[in-house]
């Protein structure tokens, strides 16, 4: 057992770190310290249940003279200075401070019960506010209704910019006429005729289902739900931000079948905190034997969701075993870190030069060992697999801050990109080759085997990070044009 | 070419007249020179307007948004034209379409496509081969048309312009609001937009709800051009839910010849079916006696809620007046016209598809008459498709009213979605609401402060 381990201050309760056992306990149970995860309070703390009003009210601290409002009395103390009142800090208390853990006094709630309690104050009002509130604040754009403001914020940060990009290669600007659009897209007849895999997505609405597909190959009845992914991150800000494009179905053939590329899955990228929305790019172009359900989507219905409960989990089920193993490994990883991550695999076979396809940057979550295993696998299937891969792999373990920035950097650059080049509000559709030309020049490909050594390499000495990106695809490239300078 | 008016005539009948000069000189030439001063104050010569040349050049890129009224030489001259077939002055009809056509062209700016296409109209009025004008463009519109071309062309439309997205998203929102928390849905879709309001719809069934309804979709078709693509649209409008994770039923109905004749059984609705209609500019084709029976026959299928979106015109009130008629037409057509100069590049393949769309609907409103079906046709067929005649929002609500349906206002999210939707597209569209006034039901979508789209929502 471990205990006595110096308790981390950890404002927003957020757990970073893998968590060892983090599951349920009862409050009473013996210490263990550690971070727990969201909704899985620590049990030596100290429930507070709070009234609703409390929870909403902004400014319970007023200034007797001139009626000021201050959420809390370290503020309030030091505005009374002015009118020079009498005033004190409070000093923290030298004694061990019991950690404190909310409820949410809203009784239907999951959060109401003191298992499942909230570390940190602002998290549970945030909370309290997104599910049970009003939603008073309303994105212009796109008429999204959010309670809480700095969710609101954050999406009109990000509103608009976002891009669509369907398998054929035209991109969006609008969630709407990407929909419509992928309906009637050839790219969608030809996929669904061969999908064999599924790809298995959050559920919206709620947030935390996930769904897990077994596809059969060659069955073009896989169903697959169909979502948003979004993960809640209480706390700190990070709430709505979190924008993952989803991860599509992996189509994979069997490795040993001739001529056949595996097709890259849409990966999700994982967003972080604060950063921009960024999309899963795809290449298209294939060969026939390529297709691909790709599948970007925004995080439109974010905000309805509850941010403080627990992650969706994505996994994606592939049919091989190997790869599938990895996947477990990779989603098992995750389980624990709040991302969404789908294991993502982009395994590119192909014999053209369109390495940029499919693949989508960084999306995928995936530990070193499962990116290893991958590569190794791809590695030995493929021609030219890892150049991709690994590439991608590297570069999005290496430092999870630059992958993270990276991919807002990608997304917005990639965004920037269009928007620059688009109508007030219509929708561009750029060609896919443009897309593919321009990044390619970014990309020259370095031998293969190199690469692929260098990201063994890095994938390694990325292992005690939490996340781990299987960076493949454009995206991630491009994202780092220092290091693609490096890496060529 | 010698052409006598009013006599049906077997041989030209899609063909511009034209006169060999010699003729005009001899029977017109005074009259040209008179009338040509004295049209002079109201701007009918071209060289005087906005517009660069008289012959058919290419479109002189600058829109012919004009309306202050100045430079319309197109409208001034069809509309006298009209006045003359009705008064049947036959020296006059002759020299106006002469002039029409010597300025008309389809392939230059607003003026000069509406002179042409309005022109087409006219002459086969005065012909009396409307029928075969339209049969005619009609097939030759049929050969160049596929699944390709017509999703290329709406998907386009749709993406420079909310003449059709607004109507669906405000029908999606009502659907959806009414048929919450119900699990088995059908929805009854009366409309020419090949589909393309359900992707969205689907997209919100799989993912607002917790559960996923099934969603049963029977397509009624009433135009031909549709007709011939709607097995492809229906695959692939299967496998795009199978995609969503919806579970859908497709059927479509055609060969229904009138929209009176559906009933639940030919419509499959079942019992336990949660019901909307969705109607997209199809009440218009429907016979204007045989409006009142389709809206009952709505009534019949048990509808929780039905959308209908139309067009905002009168050319029903109209119809028997042919002068009155046509000038709604004209106004109506060169707003459309307008917006289609506006929103698509001058190049655009689509909206030159889009305009010669038009220019087959103007000739059956104008030119088709009922009287003449059968005198032309001979052996008294119905026309498959009865003739595309608009009516303003005002009257359909009212003709909704009296079959006991009663409005359902749009709820704020859905006119939030609205107003969210038409940001996205070029500035001049804006949205009308209702002004607690009950004629005024449903919202419209203007065009330059003028309402083109009207969509409403009713309940039984």
């Amino acid at each position: 057992m471990l205990d006595k381990m110096p308790e981390d201050t950890i404002p927003n309760g957020f757990v970073q770190n893998s968590v060892i056992a983090g599951s349920n306990n009862p409050p009473n149970t013996a210490a263990k310290k550690k971070r727990n995860l969201p909704g899985t309070p620590d049990p030596e703390a100290e429930v507070i249940a709070l009234s609703p009003k409390t929870l909403m009210a902004t400014n319970r601290f007023l200034c007797e003279i001139c009626g000021k409002g201050f959420q809390r009395d370290q503020n309030l103390q030091l505005h009374r200075r002015g009118h020079n009142l009498p005033w004190k800090l409070k000093q923290r208390t030298s004694k061990e401070v019991r950690k404190r853990v909310y409820v949410c006094p809203e009784k239907t709630c999951v959060h109401h019960h003191p298992s499942r309690a909230l570390g940190d104050l602002t998290g549970i009002k945030k909370h309290f506010c997104r599910k049970h509130g009003e939603k008073k604040w309303k994105c212009e754009k796109c008429s999204k209704r959010y309670a809480v403001q700095s969710d609101w914020k954050a999406h009109s940060k990000t509103c608009g910019t976002r891009e669509y990009k369907c398998d054929c290669g035209t991109v969006f600007s609008r969630r709407d006429s990407f929909i419509t659009h992928r309906a009637f897209c050839d790219a969608l007849a030809e996929e669904t005729a061969r999908v064999n895999a599924a790809s298995s997505m959050n559920s919206l609405a709620n947030g935390s289902i996930s769904y897990h597909f077994m596809g059969t190959p060659l069955g073009p009845s896989v169903a697959q739900h169909f979502s948003s992914i979004f993960k809640p991150i209480p706390g700190g800000g990070a709430d709505e931000t979190i924008d993952q494009t989803r991860q599509g179905l992996s189509l994979w053939m069997a490795p040993g079948s001739q001529g056949h590329e595996t097709v890259g899955s849409n990966l999700t990228e994982i967003q972080q905190l604060g950063s921009v929305s960024s999309e899963a790019m795809y290449g298209d172009h294939p060969p026939p034997s390529d297709y691909h359900f790709n599948w970007v989507f925004g995080n439109n219905k974010q905000s309805s969701n509850n941010a403080a409960e627990a992650p969706a989990i994505v996994s994606a089920s592939l049919p091989f075993t190997d790869v599938k193993e990895a996947a477990a490994t990779a989603s098992h990883h995750h389980q624990l870190v709040s991302v969404n991550v789908p294991s993502l695999y982009s395994s590119q076979q192909q014999q053209t030069t369109t390495h940029q396809t499919q693949a989508a940057a960084a999306a995928a979550n995936m530990s070193a060992t499962a990116l290893l295993q991958k590569a190794a696998q791809i590695g030995s299937a493929s021609t030219d697999p890892s150049l991709f891969l690994g590439s991608l792999g590297f570069k999005c373990s290496s430092n999870i801050n630059q992958v993270q920035d990276g991919n807002k950097y990608c997304g917005l650059m990639y965004c920037s990109n269009a928007i620059t080049d688009r109508h007030l509000g219509n929708d561009v559709e750029i060609s896919s080759a443009s897309d593919i030309s321009s990044l390619s020049q970014l990309q020259m490909p370095p031998p293969a085997k190199r690469r692929h050594l260098q990201s063994d390499r890095q994938a390694e000495s990325a292992g005690g990070q939490t996340r781990d990106f299987l960076g493949v695809g454009v995206q991630a490239i491009s994202c780092h044009p220092s290091s693609i300078n490096g890496w060529i | 070419m010698d052409i006598t008016l009013f006599s049906p005539k077997g041989t030209h009948s899609h063909h511009f007249f034209s006169l060999s000069n010699q003729q005009l000189q001899q029977s017109n030439g005074d009259q040209i020179a008179l009338d040509m001063q004295t049209n002079n104050n109201n701007n009918i010569q071209p060289q005087n307007s906005c517009h660069t040349s008289t012959s058919r050049s290419s479109d002189s890129g600058e829109p012919c948004a004009d309306t202050t009224g100045g430079n319309k030489w197109a409208s001034k001259l069809l509309k006298e034209c009209a006045r003359a077939i009705s008064d049947k002055d036959s020296s006059k009809i002759h020299h106006l379409l002469w002039m029409l056509n010597e300025l008309a062209s389809p392939y230059g700016d607003c003026d000069q496509k509406l002179a042409s296409y309005f022109l087409q109209a006219l002459f086969c009025k005065a012909t009396e081969s409307g029928q075969r004008c339209y049969k005619t463009l009609t097939s030759v519109a049929e050969k160049s048309h596929s699944f390709d071309s017509a999703r290329k062309l709406i998907l386009k439309f749709q993406e420079v312009s909310p003449w059709t997205t607004f109507g669906h998203v405000a029908s999606n929102g009502a659907i959806l609001e009414a048929l919450d928390g119900e699990t088995k849905l059908h929805i009854i879709d009366m409309s020419n937009t090949l589909c393309t309001q359900w992707p969205t719809l689907l997209e919100a069934l799989a993912t607002r709800n917790d559960e996923t309804p099934h969603l049963k979709l029977t397509v009624v078709v009433t135009v031909s051009l549709v007709r011939l693509v709607m097995k492809e649209i229906g695959q692939r409008m299967e496998k795009f839910a199978r995609l969503m994770g919806v579970p859908f039923e497709f059927k479509v109905i055609t060969g229904l010849n009138r929209l009176v004749e559906l009933t639940k059984e030919t419509l499959g609705v079942k019992e336990d079916e949660a019901v909307a209609v969705n109607c997209i500019g199809a009440l218009r084709r429907v016979a204007v006696e045989e409006r009142g029976a389709v809206i009952q026959m709505f009534q019949s299928l048990k509808p929780k809620v039905v959308t209908i979106v139309e067009e905002e015109a009168d050319l029903t009130s109209s119809r028997y007046d042919f002068v009155k008629c046509f000038e709604e037409c004209l106004r109506f057509y060169t707003l459309y016209f307008e917006m289609l100069e506006e929103s698509f590049v001058p190049t655009s393949n689509e909206r030159l598809m889009l305009e010669r769309e038009c220019s087959r609907d103007i000739v059956r409103v104008l030119a088709c008459d009922d009287d003449n079906n059968s005198s032309n046709n001979g052996n008294g067929d119905r026309e498959e498709e009865e003739c595309e005649r608009r009516e303003r929002g005002s009257q359909w609500a009212e003709k909704l009213k009296e079959a006991a349906f009663s409005p359902v206002g749009f709820s704020d999210d859905v006119v939030d979605d609205v107003k969210a939707l038409l940001k996205r597209y070029r500035a001049g569209w804006g949205l009308v609401l209702p002004q607690g006034d009950d004629n005024t039901s449903g919202i419209y979508l203007t065009w330059k402060e003028e309402p083109v789209v009207w969509a409403s929502a009713w309940k039984p």
